[in-house]
Protein backbone atom coordinates (compact mmCIF):
# COMPACT_ATOMS: atom_id res chain seq x y z
CA UNK A 1 0.00 0.00 0.00
CA UNK A 2 1.49 3.61 -1.07
CA UNK A 3 0.23 6.41 0.18
CA UNK A 4 1.18 9.81 -1.63
CA UNK A 5 3.14 12.53 0.25
CA UNK A 6 0.28 15.35 -1.00
CA UNK A 7 -2.38 12.96 0.54
CA UNK A 8 0.23 12.66 3.38
CA UNK A 9 0.78 15.99 3.68
CA UNK A 10 -2.59 17.41 3.15
CA UNK A 11 -3.93 15.02 6.09
CA UNK A 12 -0.89 16.77 8.86
CA UNK A 13 -2.12 20.56 7.87
CA UNK A 14 -5.71 19.81 8.37
CA UNK A 15 -4.96 17.64 11.34
CA UNK A 16 -2.71 20.52 12.94
CA UNK A 17 -6.29 23.05 11.65
CA UNK A 18 -8.20 21.29 13.26
CA UNK A 19 -6.15 20.95 16.62
CA UNK A 20 -5.72 24.45 16.56
CA UNK A 21 -9.90 25.54 15.93
CA UNK A 22 -10.27 22.75 18.95
CA UNK A 23 -8.04 24.21 21.39
CA UNK A 24 -9.25 28.14 20.62
CA UNK A 25 -12.67 26.71 21.01
CA UNK A 26 -11.89 25.49 24.69
CA UNK A 27 -9.97 28.10 25.88
CA UNK A 28 -12.89 30.80 24.71
CA UNK A 29 -15.15 28.74 26.02
CA UNK A 30 -15.35 29.42 29.86
CA UNK A 31 -18.03 27.43 31.95
CA UNK A 32 -19.22 30.56 33.76
CA UNK A 33 -20.40 29.80 37.46
CA UNK A 34 -17.11 29.75 39.43
CA UNK A 35 -17.43 26.56 41.70
CA UNK A 36 -13.77 24.74 42.66
CA UNK A 37 -13.59 21.24 43.42
CA UNK A 38 -10.37 19.99 44.35
CA UNK A 39 -9.86 16.17 44.09
CA UNK A 40 -7.00 13.81 45.53
CA UNK A 41 -7.21 10.29 44.14
CA UNK A 42 -10.11 10.67 42.87
CA UNK A 43 -11.98 11.43 45.61
CA UNK A 44 -13.46 15.21 46.39
CA UNK A 45 -11.51 17.01 49.10
CA UNK A 46 -13.37 20.33 49.01
CA UNK A 47 -15.51 21.95 46.92
CA UNK A 48 -15.66 25.87 47.16
CA UNK A 49 -18.03 28.69 45.70
CA UNK A 50 -15.23 30.85 44.23
CA UNK A 51 -17.54 33.91 43.77
CA UNK A 52 -17.95 33.57 47.70
CA UNK A 53 -15.15 33.91 48.66
CA UNK A 54 -13.55 37.63 49.83
CA UNK A 55 -10.38 36.81 51.65
CA UNK A 56 -7.86 34.66 50.01
CA UNK A 57 -6.71 31.62 52.11
CA UNK A 58 -4.73 28.47 51.42
CA UNK A 59 -5.58 24.72 51.87
CA UNK A 60 -3.06 21.68 52.36
CA UNK A 61 -4.21 18.89 50.46
CA UNK A 62 -2.83 15.68 50.60
CA UNK A 63 0.93 15.68 52.09
CA UNK A 64 2.74 17.45 48.89
CA UNK A 65 0.33 20.22 47.97
CA UNK A 66 -1.21 23.48 48.63
CA UNK A 67 -3.78 25.03 47.29
CA UNK A 68 -4.05 29.34 47.40
CA UNK A 69 -8.11 30.24 46.97
CA UNK A 70 -8.20 34.32 46.35
CA UNK A 71 -11.55 35.59 45.72
CA UNK A 72 -13.31 34.43 42.26
CA UNK A 73 -9.83 32.36 41.28
CA UNK A 74 -7.68 29.41 42.30
CA UNK A 75 -4.22 27.91 41.91
CA UNK A 76 -1.70 25.71 43.04
CA UNK A 77 0.43 27.52 45.40
CA UNK A 78 3.16 24.97 45.84
CA UNK A 79 3.40 21.21 45.13
CA UNK A 80 6.51 18.88 46.37
CA UNK A 81 6.73 17.31 42.87
CA UNK A 82 9.57 17.56 40.60
CA UNK A 83 8.02 19.45 37.40
CA UNK A 84 6.07 22.15 39.02
CA UNK A 85 3.99 22.42 36.28
CA UNK A 86 0.61 22.62 37.94
CA UNK A 87 2.34 25.33 39.83
CA UNK A 88 3.64 27.07 36.93
CA UNK A 89 -0.14 27.06 35.36
CA UNK A 90 -1.22 29.98 37.46
CA UNK A 91 -4.61 30.55 38.48
CA UNK A 92 -8.15 29.97 36.62
CA UNK A 93 -11.45 31.16 37.49
CA UNK A 94 -13.58 29.78 34.54
CA UNK A 95 -11.40 27.35 32.73
CA UNK A 96 -12.27 23.82 31.49
CA UNK A 97 -8.95 23.04 31.62
CA UNK A 98 -8.59 21.27 35.15
CA UNK A 99 -5.05 22.16 37.13
CA UNK A 100 -3.71 18.72 37.29
CA UNK A 101 -0.74 17.63 39.58
CA UNK A 102 -0.34 13.90 38.25
CA UNK A 103 2.32 12.50 40.46
CA UNK A 104 0.36 13.16 43.48
CA UNK A 105 -2.93 12.65 41.81
CA UNK A 106 -4.19 16.00 42.48
CA UNK A 107 -6.89 17.81 40.58
CA UNK A 108 -8.88 21.24 40.71
CA UNK A 109 -11.31 21.55 37.87
CA UNK A 110 -14.02 24.34 37.60
CA UNK A 111 -17.57 23.30 37.78
CA UNK A 112 -20.51 24.68 36.54
CA UNK A 113 -22.94 23.80 39.96
CA UNK A 114 -22.20 22.43 43.20
CA UNK A 115 -22.84 18.61 43.56
CA UNK A 116 -21.58 17.94 40.34
CA UNK A 117 -18.19 15.92 42.31
CA UNK A 118 -20.55 13.75 43.84
CA UNK A 119 -22.09 12.32 40.75
CA UNK A 120 -20.38 9.13 39.73
CA UNK A 121 -18.57 9.26 36.55
CA UNK A 122 -19.26 7.33 33.72
CA UNK A 123 -15.53 6.15 32.73
CA UNK A 124 -13.26 5.37 35.86
CA UNK A 125 -15.28 6.47 38.70
CA UNK A 126 -13.31 5.25 41.53
CA UNK B 1 23.02 -11.30 17.06
CA UNK B 2 26.34 -10.36 15.47
CA UNK B 3 29.00 -7.82 16.86
CA UNK B 4 27.97 -4.99 14.67
CA UNK B 5 24.56 -5.23 15.31
CA UNK B 6 25.13 -5.53 19.88
CA UNK B 7 27.28 -2.66 19.43
CA UNK B 8 25.65 -0.54 17.63
CA UNK B 9 22.07 -1.78 19.46
CA UNK B 10 23.70 -0.90 22.93
CA UNK B 11 24.90 2.53 21.53
CA UNK B 12 21.59 3.41 20.37
CA UNK B 13 20.46 2.64 24.06
CA UNK B 14 23.20 5.11 25.57
CA UNK B 15 21.91 7.73 22.89
CA UNK B 16 18.38 7.30 23.75
CA UNK B 17 19.40 7.42 27.64
CA UNK B 18 21.11 10.87 27.39
CA UNK B 19 18.72 12.06 25.16
CA UNK B 20 15.99 11.38 27.69
CA UNK B 21 17.82 12.60 30.77
CA UNK B 22 19.16 15.83 28.91
CA UNK B 23 15.89 16.79 27.70
CA UNK B 24 14.20 16.23 31.24
CA UNK B 25 16.39 18.53 32.61
CA UNK B 26 15.08 21.39 30.24
CA UNK B 27 12.41 23.44 31.61
CA UNK B 28 8.74 22.88 29.93
CA UNK B 29 7.70 25.39 27.43
CA UNK B 30 4.41 24.85 27.84
CA UNK B 31 3.28 24.67 31.12
CA UNK B 32 1.20 21.39 30.58
CA UNK B 33 1.85 18.12 31.86
CA UNK B 34 2.74 15.51 28.45
CA UNK B 35 3.30 18.39 26.31
CA UNK B 36 7.14 17.77 25.24
CA UNK B 37 9.63 17.18 22.57
CA UNK B 38 10.11 13.44 22.69
CA UNK B 39 13.64 13.72 21.37
CA UNK B 40 14.34 9.92 22.45
CA UNK B 41 12.04 8.81 20.00
CA UNK B 42 14.58 9.57 17.02
CA UNK B 43 16.64 6.69 18.30
CA UNK B 44 13.80 4.36 18.67
CA UNK B 45 13.09 4.83 15.17
CA UNK B 46 16.36 5.28 13.56
CA UNK B 47 16.76 1.48 15.66
CA UNK B 48 13.10 0.60 13.70
CA UNK B 49 14.64 1.16 10.62
CA UNK B 50 18.45 0.31 10.50
CA UNK B 51 17.92 -2.52 12.97
CA UNK B 52 14.97 -4.19 13.33
CA UNK B 53 11.26 -3.93 15.40
CA UNK B 54 12.90 -6.48 18.09
CA UNK B 55 16.01 -4.26 19.06
CA UNK B 56 13.90 -1.33 18.30
CA UNK B 57 11.63 -2.48 20.80
CA UNK B 58 14.07 -3.18 23.79
CA UNK B 59 15.56 0.05 23.38
CA UNK B 60 12.47 1.85 24.00
CA UNK B 61 11.93 -0.46 26.98
CA UNK B 62 15.42 0.02 28.28
CA UNK B 63 15.26 3.67 28.38
CA UNK B 64 12.10 3.98 29.41
CA UNK B 65 12.64 1.91 32.36
CA UNK B 66 16.30 3.72 33.33
CA UNK B 67 15.16 6.75 32.14
CA UNK B 68 12.35 6.78 34.91
CA UNK B 69 15.09 5.12 37.33
CA UNK B 70 17.72 8.53 36.85
CA UNK B 71 14.54 11.05 36.52
CA UNK B 72 12.43 10.76 39.36
CA UNK B 73 9.10 9.52 40.17
CA UNK B 74 7.42 5.82 39.98
CA UNK B 75 4.25 7.40 38.54
CA UNK B 76 6.04 8.29 35.65
CA UNK B 77 7.37 5.00 34.79
CA UNK B 78 3.73 4.40 34.32
CA UNK B 79 2.99 6.85 31.69
CA UNK B 80 6.16 6.55 29.92
CA UNK B 81 5.51 2.84 29.56
CA UNK B 82 1.99 3.13 28.13
CA UNK B 83 2.79 6.24 26.03
CA UNK B 84 6.14 4.26 24.84
CA UNK B 85 4.28 0.92 23.99
CA UNK B 86 1.75 2.58 22.46
CA UNK B 87 4.24 5.27 20.54
CA UNK B 88 6.08 1.79 19.69
CA UNK B 89 2.98 -0.25 18.08
CA UNK B 90 1.98 2.38 16.09
CA UNK B 91 5.02 3.27 14.15
CA UNK B 92 5.35 -0.76 13.81
CA UNK B 93 2.37 -0.45 11.53
CA UNK B 94 2.75 2.60 10.42
CA UNK B 95 6.09 1.91 9.17
CA UNK B 96 5.07 -0.72 7.53
CA UNK B 97 2.65 1.48 5.39
CA UNK B 98 4.49 4.37 4.37
CA UNK B 99 7.97 4.85 2.47
CA UNK B 100 11.03 5.75 3.60
CA UNK B 101 11.09 9.22 2.47
CA UNK B 102 7.33 9.43 4.99
CA UNK B 103 9.33 8.30 8.22
CA UNK B 104 8.62 11.63 9.65
CA UNK B 105 4.34 10.49 9.32
CA UNK B 106 5.47 7.66 11.21
CA UNK B 107 6.58 9.57 13.52
CA UNK B 108 3.32 11.69 13.95
CA UNK B 109 1.66 8.68 14.25
CA UNK B 110 3.33 7.26 16.98
CA UNK B 111 3.78 10.48 19.02
CA UNK B 112 -0.20 10.77 18.85
CA UNK B 113 -0.32 7.56 19.88
CA UNK B 114 2.24 8.47 23.02
CA UNK B 115 0.04 10.85 23.98
CA UNK B 116 -3.11 9.00 23.85
CA UNK B 117 -1.32 6.70 26.19
CA UNK B 118 -0.57 9.13 28.74
CA UNK B 119 -4.40 10.89 28.42
CA UNK B 120 -5.45 7.13 29.42
CA UNK B 121 -3.20 6.26 31.79
CA UNK B 122 -3.95 9.93 33.83
CA UNK B 123 -8.11 9.27 33.12
CA UNK B 124 -8.05 6.09 35.01
CA UNK B 125 -5.26 7.86 37.90
CA UNK B 126 -7.79 11.20 38.38
CA UNK B 127 -10.40 9.43 37.78
CA UNK B 128 -12.32 12.19 36.16
CA UNK B 129 -13.47 12.82 32.14
CA UNK B 130 -12.81 16.44 32.89
CA UNK B 131 -9.25 15.65 32.06
CA UNK B 132 -10.03 14.65 28.26
CA UNK B 133 -10.71 18.26 27.52
CA UNK B 134 -6.49 18.18 26.87
CA UNK B 135 -6.80 16.18 24.44
CA UNK B 136 -6.76 18.77 21.71
CA UNK B 137 -3.94 20.37 23.07
CA UNK B 138 -2.01 16.82 23.21
CA UNK B 139 -2.70 15.95 19.56
CA UNK B 140 -1.88 19.59 18.35
CA UNK B 141 1.20 18.91 20.77
CA UNK B 142 1.88 15.26 19.31
CA UNK B 143 1.32 16.40 15.80
CA UNK B 144 4.24 19.58 16.41
CA UNK B 145 6.48 17.72 18.33
CA UNK B 146 6.40 14.04 16.15
CA UNK B 147 7.17 16.11 13.01
CA UNK B 148 10.22 17.61 14.39
CA UNK B 149 11.92 14.54 15.55
CA UNK B 150 10.43 12.67 12.45
CA UNK B 151 12.51 14.78 10.06
CA UNK B 152 15.34 14.59 12.27
CA UNK B 153 15.00 10.58 12.44
CA UNK B 154 14.49 10.78 8.67
CA UNK B 155 17.39 12.37 8.34
CA UNK B 156 19.67 10.89 10.66
CA UNK B 157 18.65 7.30 8.70
CA UNK B 158 19.41 8.47 5.42
CA UNK B 159 22.97 9.71 6.48
CA UNK B 160 23.31 6.26 7.97
CA UNK B 161 22.42 4.21 5.06
CA UNK B 162 24.48 6.69 2.91
CA UNK B 163 27.59 5.76 4.76
CA UNK B 164 27.16 2.22 4.47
Amino acid sequence: MKISNKILIFSFVTAVVLAVAAVVFIHSAGIGEGIAVIYLKGEVVEEIDLNAVTESYTIDVGDGNTVLVEPGRISMLSADCPDQLCVKRGAISDSLYPIVCLPNEVMILISGSTGSGQQPDAIAGR
Amino acid sequence: MNTKKLSLTAMLTAAALIIFVAESQIPPIVPIVGVKLGLANVITLVALYLLSPREAFFISIIRIVLGSIFTGHLMSFFFSLAGGLLCYAAMLFASKIFSKQQIWAVSVLGAIAHNAGQLCVALFMLGRSEILWYSPVLLLSALITGAFTGVTAQLVIHRFNKEK
